[in-house]
């Protein structure tokens, strides 16, 4: 191959391209779809159920104040601490529910492997920043909130190449 | 006035000829690693890297976690690979506590590493454009690997360090519809890196910037202890996964992509070719794959691995990956030695920069297929 011709062929396939569709997510405006509710346990298979990893939620009516998930993460982020509550629940004697560090978390999801009562799982939020590092530190209170997320754009294939939404 | 210098340190003679160069250590062209560059004119006489920069202590790290604290942290040295840096461990702490994992499991494993292979190529092809001046090189892989990151990101529920994969299978099922999804993905990416030929393999201007540059023959490669991409650019037939199957490897269909120049050409040519193979494995696996049954081995809380020493290694983006894990009846293994293959290709470096002009050292050297931060641990 002649070295014109394989400039010209590279060149070529460049130009190509302006026929194809723009693959760049807006983001703001547009926000990918994410499978499913975020990531969560099946009670019955005790597998977890596919999802994005992104902000807890916590079940107040199941979680016990066992523990277990501050302990899982101890050796990971030690994001988690358990806090007093003002809400009596028959089944958290001692009043102790977690509360999250955000900016210590990595969102690795083992504190919901670990939960037995299937209290703690993880939501499609993964919108988090703030501007203090305070707001960061989400309370249980905070974590019962299921977030309103709006996310509709899902990757697009055709002749034209692929693109979101 | 001589300066007195302290007694046993000398200063180097230095030829007034020659000129030392520091590339790096901050990131553009060397990523997170410094090379000592000594030029004659434009020539290199000689090259020391110097690597050390993000050694985080993972070994150590490793030391004081239970088996399953270990996942998080064990995949950050290449978040681009996470997956593949966790298959060894998964393997040796299977291994040590006595686990069988489920069929489904071992082929849901399989591809989520074959997916994040392709991931991580198609990130260092877009670093390796870049490197070398090719803009447009840069851009199309790095948007084309949001295809399989969206894949992971619905198999694992995260974008980059997915965790997924644990002692005793895999963190969760497969979300519903997504062999059809997966395979309209991969037959697309297949499309779009038959473009990247012309564009940049077939290019003029790539071949004569890295053809015939930086050669390690075959008896240097072997002799070396080269591994990966590196080694079988040099004719060498040696991939971990025919060698030594683990897992399902031994049922799919795919083949070991050998090139005999041992350029820079080649080991550039050679991950871009096993993406292929990984399409094809991809494919493979899930029509092989059971179609339902369990995924996850569940572990006993806080397991102890006995009084027992395993070896388990994979082929990963870069070559042999392995783990050595020695427990001693507690629930933290008793030392953990992480293998990379980056570092194990980091020893030819000054073989292949010796003679060559200075202009051809980021091709040279960012086709090894070095990860800095996976070579520091
Ligand atoms: S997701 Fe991981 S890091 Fe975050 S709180 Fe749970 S265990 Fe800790
Ligand atoms: S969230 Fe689950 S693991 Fe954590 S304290 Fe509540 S019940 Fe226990």
């Amino acid at each position: 191959m002649s070295t014109a011709g394989g400039i010209i062929r590279a060149l070529n396939s460049g130009i190509k391209h302006l026929a194809i569709r723009r693959f760049t997510l807006r983001y703001p405006e547009q926000k990918l779809k994410f499978v499913g509710d975020g990531f969560q346990f099946n009670p019955e298979t005790g597998v977890g159920i596919a999802g994005l990893r992104g902000r807890h939620i916590l079940y107040h009516e199941h979680c016990t104040g066992c523990q277990l998930c501050s302990v899982a993460c101890e050796g990971i982020a030690e994001a988690i601490g358990m806090v007093k509550i003002d809400e009596t629940w028959k089944q958290n004697k001692k009043a102790i529910m977690p509360q999250i560090d955000y900016g210590k978390c990595v969102f690795c999801g083992l504190c919901v492997d670990a939960c037995p009562f299937y209290a703690l799982y993880m939501t499609n939020d993964y919108e988090l920043s703030s501007f203090t590092k305070s707001a960061l530190i989400y309370t249980p209170a905070q974590l019962a909130v299921k977030p309103k997320i709006s996310q509709d754009v899902e990757i697009k294939i055709d002749d034209r190449g692929a693109t979101h939404g | 006035m001589a300066t007195q210098l302290p007694p046993g340190i000398q200063l180097e003679k230095v030829d007034d000829r020659i000129m030392t160069l520091n590339v790096g250590p901050q990131h553009p062209g060397s990523g997170h690693m410094r090379l000592i560059i000594k030029v004659d004119g434009d020539y290199i006489v000689s090259c020391d890297p110097d690597p050390g920069y993000v050694h985080r202590g993972e070994e150590k790290m490793a030391e004081y976690r239970n088996y399953i604290q270990n996942i998080p942290h064990l995949e950050r040295p290449v978040i681009h690979d996470s997956c593949n840096i966790l298959y060894p461990y998964c393997l040796a702490v299977e291994e040590l506590l006595g686990i069988e994992v489920p069929e489904r499991a071992k082929y849901i494993r399989v591809i989520a590493s074959e997916l994040n292979r392709c991931i991580y190529t198609l990130y260092w092809l877009a670093i390796y454009g870049i490197f070398l001046g090719h803009s447009t090189m840069f851009m199309w892989p790095a948007g084309d690997r949001e295809l399989f990151i969206d894949l992971l990101e619905a198999m694992s529920g995260a974008r980059v360090t997915h965790a997924y994969l644990v002692p005793g299978g895999v963190r969760n099922d497969l979300p519903a519809n997504f062999e059809e999804r997966c395979l309209r993905q991969v037959d697309y990416l297949e499309k779009r890196l038959k473009e990247y030929q012309s564009i940049f393999y077939k290019n003029p201007i790539l071949i004569s910037r890295t053809e015939g540059t930086g050669i390690l023959s075959r008896t240097d490669a072997i002799r070396l202890g080269t591994t990966g991409s590196v080694l079988r650019a040099s004719g060498v037939d040696y991939d971990i996964r025919k060698k030594e199957p683990y897992d399902v490897y031994e049922n799919l269909d795919f083949e070991t992509v050998v090139r005999k120049e041992g350029d820079s050409y080649a080991r550039s040519y050679i991950p871009y070719l096993e993406m292929f193979e990984s399409c094809r494995i991809i494919r493979d696996a899930i029509r092989k794959m059971p179609k339902s049954g369990s995924v996850r081995t569940k572990l006993k809380p806080n397991p102890k691995g006995g009084n027992d020493e395993v070896y388990k290694r994979v082929e990963s983006g870069r070559g042999s990956l392995g783990y050595y894990i020695v427990s001693n009846n507690r629930p933290e293994p008793y030392r953990v030695k992480i293998s990379v293959g980056s570092f194990r290709n980091l020893i030819c470096m000054p073989y292949l920069l010796k003679g060559e002009l200075l202009g051809n050292m980021p091709s040279v050297y960012w086709g090894l297929n070095y990860w800095p931060v996976e070579a520091d641990r």
